[in-house]
This record gives structure tokens, C-alpha cells and sequence, in this order.
């Protein structure tokens, strides 16, 4: 475990609790100095409820979280280094979105220009509209300007491009990634796989308040099997494996070793001269990972990373 | 707070059913009030009495916790909390603003009654007395906060105190009846109409005054105990 002083996100065992319900139960990890960690997991995981705690909203039950080394409580010393994009806008609708940035910005505890900072997420054109008169997609980017106001050493973004077009999506990686590159780390939830393949360095999965896997893109797909799959008549010869079979004559085989296993079937099908029809072998993905999180949950499996 | 309390002002401004309530409905009733003054029997510290109980319960009671109630609501509260600024400082920006519109739209109203009729023999027991009712209201506003969901709920959520403290102010300023001086000290800001029409006229010694402050100020107290035992920053889910 790494020491809680020199990474910027540190939990370690936090539990939450609303009542009966466990919305996060013995939560362990880090986030390293310029990583971007993407959280995720399926709904009610306890993504928002860990970030919650992180950004100082929630009060754990039990465990810790230390924010920049300190307490995420302790406003004065930790928010003036750390930005927060909440799930949902939180803008007061008679303010405008320049006022909007002011204000945010000026109990921030940093400095800024709001017209460049509108300018650097996409709303020059919307400064003196007002918040009520902002489409879904305009509030999440006035949200993450307020979020990089001031560019802090820590930024929370909770499922930052819900309600994005592709276009404005992109264009909020293209900041995030230049905010990596300027030593910002960054925090994420999503609920878009794909950015997170494309972006996190190290991806936590979560379900039912735990971690079930954390790793970086390759290290998660290389810990689980891949997927030979084939249809064939083998008639009463015995197949080259534990294959299962589904229906007539489609097989499946989950292996983490697909090169030998294939090899071993091609033989045995010349051998035994049977076709092997819509042969396929496809290694896992992060979608299969997480699909598998509902149906198999494992207990944490932590490939390579740094906690 | 600064930055906070010049952004609620402007939001105030902007929200027309809002700035209706804290401003246009408590100037209305002061027009009508100083216009039929002699069917209230004419004294000014009757008029004052009541026009400092109704334009505080319209414009910090019910203005506050609608306010905090709609802030909560649409998450600026959270928001705003995301930053570096303390809770009190929070409480403080939305709060102060509202106050501070309220106590000079007082001044010019009851500026108006000393034109228009006498002035108070004890002023500065009037200012001491709006001072308490001020906080009593802002401590009230607090509590029924953590009673309301919506900005709706709180042109509800408000009325029971705001119509107990209205009926107090009328029943001691309107009928005379001194055959329950307890009773009427004790309903929320009955001591205060006391003190002020007592200040107004004379008739209560600076002493008394002061000590008529306490009910009040017990209202606030006991308000804010039951605030602080029903706050909570975001919506219930």
C-alpha cells in the first residue's frame, strides 16, 4: 500500500452506509500523482458514493480517505487544490454562465479567467446566457469549467460527458488530456467504456459497493480469459477440451491460454476430419469484464498497477 | 461570503415571484397600513408593530426559507460547498442579502411613519427590538428549512408560524387585551409588538424593554436548536 502523504487520492477500507443499505463496503485504493482513474461499475456500484467521500460530502462510516494528504473535510487546506464536476449541475438558474464561473470561481480559493476558461470548454458564445436558458450538454461543460477553474492539482469528474455530443465529448477529453499532461490528476466515473479504454491509465471496477477488479487497460484484459468459439458435427468423437456446447453444434471454451488450446483443436479437427465452422477466438474486453461483473462477481483481482 | 451574497442579491432580483415576495407584498401591506393607520386607532408604534412583524415574517421568514430551500433543491448549496468557502460563509452570502433588504426596506417604512404620524419616544428600543424579531425570523426560517422540500412547499411550511406570529401582533396591538400578557409574550414576537408599541408611545420604560427582548430571543434559540437537528445540505432522495 502505497504511503497516504505522497499520492493524492488514498482510501483505504471505507465503507459507507445509508441505514441498512451499503452503498460502498471496504473500498481500497490509490490514485498516483498525474494518473487519470476511472471508476467504474454498474448502477448503484457506489461510484458517486466514493467520489462523494473523496470530494468531502460523505462522511464515511468507516475506513479513511485522504485527499492531497489531508482530510477531504478540511476545505481550507484541500479545495483550493482540487476541482469537483458533480453528477448533476447545481447552477442557479437566474445567474449567467460567466456569473456562474465567477462566483464558483471566486470561492474557489484559485485564480482565473472565466472568459477563457468559457472560451476552453466551448460556451464563448453562451457568457451572458443565462444558466436556465442552457441546453443538458451546456450545463455539464459550464459544470467542468468550473471544475478546471484555476487549473488544481486534482480534479473529481463525475461522469463528465453525460448529455455530451460526440463533438463536445471529444473536445472535453482534448482538456482533460492537456490537464493530465500539465501534471493534473484526475478522477473519473463513466458510464462510457470506451472513454475509458481510450483515456484512464488504471481502470477500477466496481459492484455492490466493492472493487471487484483494478488494473490498467491491458493488464484487466490479459487477467481474463478469451473465448474460442466454433460450429461443428464431432458426432460421438470426444472433443480436444472441456468445451461447452450450446444447442446443436455450437462450442464455446473460456481459456486463458487461447493459443495452445487452439492448436490443439485445429489437430484434432484434421485428425479427426471434422469442419470447425464460424471458428472465432476473441480475447477479453472491457465490456466482457464488466458484463461478467453481474453475472460472476469475484473477489478483487488486482493486476500489476501501483497500489 | 462577499461573492456569494452580491450573486444571491442578483438572483433575488431576477427571480420575479421571489422579489415579489420580499419586496412588493410587505411595501404593499406598509402602504395599506400607513393609508387606513386611523382604522388601527392611528398610533405609530401600532402601525410600526405590525408592519415589523408582517414585512419580516414576508421578507426574512418566508423570503429565507424559500430561498434555502430552492438553493438546496437545484444543488448550489452542494455546489457551493464543493469549494473552499466554510458552511457559515455559505449560510451567511444567501442569508445576509436578505436581511439587509429587508431591515432598509424597514427603515423606509417606518421612516414613512414617523412622517406621516409622531416619532418614537425610545427609538433606540425599536431598533433593538427589530434587531431580535430579525434574528427570531432568520432562526425560524432555518428550522422550517428542514421541514421543506421544494420552494413550493415552503409558501406552506411557513404559513403556521407566520399566521401565529401575524395573530399575535394583531390580537396585541389591534384589540388592547392585556387579560393574557403571559400568553401573548409567549407566541412568536408577542413580547417584541409589546416593547415597540410600549417604545413608541413611551409608556415602557428602557428596563422592561430590554427584558421583553428575551421571549424573542428564546423563539430564535429554541429555532435554531431544532435547525441544527433538521439541517441537511442536499435533498432527500
Amino acid at each position: 500500500m502505497s504511503d497516504p502523504a505522497a499520492v493524492p487520492i488514498h482510501v483505504d477500507r471505507l465503507t459507507c452506509r445509508y441505514g441498512e443499505f451499503t452503498a460502498v463496503d471496504d473500498l481500497t485504493f490509490t490514485v498516483e500523482r498525474g494518473e487519470i482513474y476511472a471508476l467504474l461499475g454498474t448502477n448503484g456500484a457506489g461510484k458517486t458514493t466514493t467520489l462523494e467521500a473523496l470530494e468531502g460530502h460523505r462522511i464515511p462510516t468507516s475506513g479513511s480517505v485522504r485527499v492531497l494528504a489531508a482530510s477531504p473535510t478540511d476545505r481550507g487546506r484541500v479545495r483550493p487544490r482540487m476541482g469537483v464536476m458533480l453528477q448533476e449541475s447545481g447552477f442557479a438558474a437566474e445567474l449567467t454562465a460567466e456569473e456562474s464561473v465567477d462566483l464558483i470561481g471566486a470561492i474557489s480559493g484559485r485564480m482565473d479567467d472565466s472568459a477563457r476558461l468559457l472560451d476552453r470548454v466551448g460556451l464563448a458564445g453562451k457568457r451572458r446566457t443565462r444558466v436556465a436558458q442552457l441546453s443538458g450538454g451546456e450545463r455539464r461543460r459550464l459544470d467542468f469549467a468550473t471544475a478546471i477553474y484555476g487549473s488544481p492539482e486534482l480534479v473529481f469528474l463525475d461522469e463528465p460527458t453525460t448529455a455530451l455530443d460526440p463533438a463536445a465529448r471529444d473536445h472535453l477529453w482534448e482538456v482533460v488530456m492537456q490537464l493530465r499532461e500539465a501534471g493534473t490528476t484526475i478522477l473519473m466515473t463513466t458510464h462510457y467504456l470506451e472513454e475509458a479504454e481510450q483515456y484512464a491509465d488504471r481502470i477500477g471496477l466496481m459492484h455492490a459497493g466493492r472493487l471487484e477488479h483494478e488494473g490498467s487497460l491491458a493488464e484487466l484484459v490479459a487477467a481474463f480469459p478469451a473465448h474460442i468459439e466454433f460450429r461443428a458435427d464431432p458426432g460421438s468423437r470426444e472433443l480436444p477440451g472441456s468445451f461447452e456446447r450450446h444447442g446443436a453444434d455450437l462450442f464455446s471454451l473460456q481459456t486463458r491460454s487461447p493459443q495452445e488450446d487452439l492448436l490443439r483443436l485445429l489437430r484434432w479437427a484434421e485428425a479427426e476430419g471434422v469442419g470447425l465452422g464460424g471458428l472465432r477466438c476473441t480475447p477479453s474486453s472491457l465490456t466482457e469484464i464488466f458484463r461478467g461483473l453481474e453475472r460472476h462477481p469475484e473477489p478483487v483481482v488486482r493486476v500489476g498497477g501501483r497500489s | 461570503m462577499l461573492h456569494i451574497a452580491r450573486a444571491e442579491l442578483r438572483m433575488l432580483w431576477r427571480n420575479k415571484v421571489v422579489a415579489a415576495c420580499a419586496v412588493l407584498m410587505p411595501l404593499a401591506f406598509a402602504v395599506l397600513l400607513i393609508v387606513m393607520r386611523d382604522r388601527f386607532g392611528g398610533a405609530g408604534g401600532t402601525i410600526a408593530a405590525l408592519q415589523i412583524i408582517v414585512m419580516a415574517g414576508f421578507g426574512v421568514y418566508i423570503t429565507a426559507t424559500t430561498t434555502l430551500a430552492a438553493r438546496r433543491q437545484t444543488l448550489l448549496l452542494k455546489r457551493l460547498r464543493s469549494t473552499a468557502i466554510a458552511d457559515a460563509g455559505i449560510l451567511g452570502g444567501l442569508l445576509v442579502p436578505v436581511v439587509v433588504l429587508n431591515v432598509v426596506q424597514l427603515l423606509i417604512v417606518l421612516a414613512a411613519v414617523v412622517a406621516t404620524g409622531e416619532f418614537p419616544v425610545n427609538g433606540w428600543l425599536v431598533a433593538v427590538h427589530v434587531a431580535a424579531v430579525e434574528a427570531m425570523f432568520l432562526a425560524l426560517a432555518l428550522a422550517t428549512w428542514g421541514l421543506t422540500g421544494t420552494p413550493e412547499q415552503a409558501q406552506i411550511t411557513t404559513m403556521p408560524v407566520f399566521i401565529l406570529a401575524l395573530g399575535a401582533a394583531m390580537w396585541i396591538t389591534l384589540t388592547g387585551s392585556r387579560s393574557q400578557v403571559a400568553l401573548q409574550r409567549s407566541l412568536p414576537g408577542g413580547a417584541s409588538v409589546e416593547a415597540i408599541v410600549g417604545a413608541w408611545s413611551g409608556t415602557v420604560p428602557g428596563t422592561q424593554g430590554l427584558l421583553l427582548t428575551l421571549p424573542t430571543l428564546a423563539w430564535a434559540l429554541v429555532a435554531l436548536l431544532a435547525a441544527i437537528r433538521l439541517f441537511r445540505w442536499e435533498p432527500r432522495h
